[in-house]
């Protein structure tokens, strides 16, 4: 989690001068990004958002998901894998590494030039990087609400059930996908997006993040997560190879 | 009876018939859908959908003492998705609602309370650059 590099952002470049929200996607609220806001400290606002609303406004399908919207109200840039900085996320078997410091050049910019910051997208710029939405899109939205509210019940079974609809009827919102695998575990849910990410790297040309068009986005950890694994996990992966199956 | 929108979901009576469609109360159609029934029609907020002469007969009726307005046809109607599974009801988007905002670039609006127990809305930041990313701990 990076929300004391957030913190420091904001600081830096001065309270005074914008809003910074940060805003978590987390079905089971504060029970599960309490802590992570806690340690940060941040002075910022931060908001907790279980049901996911605000990706459902913005139409984010992975987190994090950001919008610059400038003093009019109007949306001037919207990205997804929005890290201010290098980030390391541990999950038990192993380690993912993904972003670098550009969009958080690229804020500070923005902040202190307006409009004539050449990273501000026009109306017709944005519209292009909206994600289409078709009826199974929109069918999935209701569906993933009722998955959580079933979660929220403690009704797994159909909380399952209806994760699973909203997941085959949008395919590629990672939110719905991770929330939905992260009811059955944080290493299940981690192994689902390996096995899932790497599927489309293999077999299609689409990323785990779309690219920001940034400076300095010349590493892959902008579309792509790097996978790092234990020495008990490379162990047994070695071990496997060794002893191909006989069936 | 549960309706589920973006931004609620509210506890409300059902309809002793089961139709298999969705009945609100009209009394309690703005609490748990936003929407309520005027003479020009359903409105939401500056947005009115016409009812036309049919729509009406078929959509308002009359049961258990109070009247009820056919949500789902309603929504069907306005290409509003709706899931059910037994007496919860989960309702989509208002795509019109959904159009409007693309059209004027604006960011759509919400209001939400913040860890601080503070309202956060974001039309009441006008003025200001806001910077707003979402994240997860899964």
């Amino acid at each position: 989690m990076n929300l004391p590099v957030w913190q420091e952002l904001y600081e830096s470049i001065g309270p005074d001068r914008f809003e910074l929200i940060s805003v978590a996607e987390d079905s089971q609220g504060e029970a599960a990004a309490g802590k992570w806001f806690d340690k940060a400290t941040p002075t910022y606002r931060c908001i907790v958002d279980p049901t996911h609303r605000i990706s459902s406004l913005f139409g984010w399908v992975n987190v994090p998901s950001g919008a610059w919207i400038d003093e009019d109200g109007r949306i001037v840039r919207s990205n997804e894998g929005v890290f201010p900085d290098e980030t390391t996320i541990n999950f038990g078997l192993g380690r993912v590494r993904l972003g670098n410091d550009a969009f958080a050049h690229a804020t500070r910019d923005w902040i202190e030039r307006g409009p004539d910051s050449e990273f501000v997208w026009s109306a017709e710029e944005l519209a292009a990087h909206l994600k289409p939405v078709d009826d199974d899109t929109l069918l999935a939205e209701p569906t993933f609400k009722l998955a959580l509210h079933f979660e929220s019940l403690g009704d797994s079974e159909r909380a399952l059930r209806h994760f699973d609809a909203a997941q085959h009827l949008a395919p590629d919102n990672w939110n719905y996908h991770r929330q939905g695998w992260t009811h059955k575990g944080t290493v299940y849910a981690a192994l689902q997006v390996l096995k899932k990410s790497t599927y489309l790297k293999k077999n299609t040309d689409k990323n785990y993040y779309d690219p920001m068009e940034l400076p300095g986005e010349n590493h892959r950890r902008f579309t792509e997560p790097e996978w790092f694994w234990t020495p008990a996990v490379n162990a047994l992966k070695r071990l496997l190879r060794r002893q191909p199956s006989t069936a | 009876m549960i309706v589920l929108t973006s931004d609620r979901s509210s506890d409300i009576a059902q309809r002793s018939d089961d139709t298999g469609s969705l009945w609100v109360r009209v009394d309690q159609l703005k609490q748990a859908t936003g929407w309520q029934l005027k003479p020009e029609g359903v409105c939401l907020g500056e947005i009115c959908v016409p009812l036309f002469e049919p729509e009406r007969e078929a959509w308002i009726a009359d049961a258990d003492d109070w009247v009820w307005f056919c949500y789902s046809a309603f929504a069907d109607k306005i290409g509003q998705k709706h899931v059910r599974d037994g007496d919860v009801w989960s309702l989509g988007s208002v795509p019109e609602v959904r159009r409007l905002g693309l059209e004027s670039g604006l960011a759509p609006d919400f209001e939400m309370t913040d860890r601080s127990g503070d309202t956060v809305r974001l039309s009441d930041l006008r003025g200001r650059k806001v910077v707003l990313f979402t994240w997860a701990s899964w």
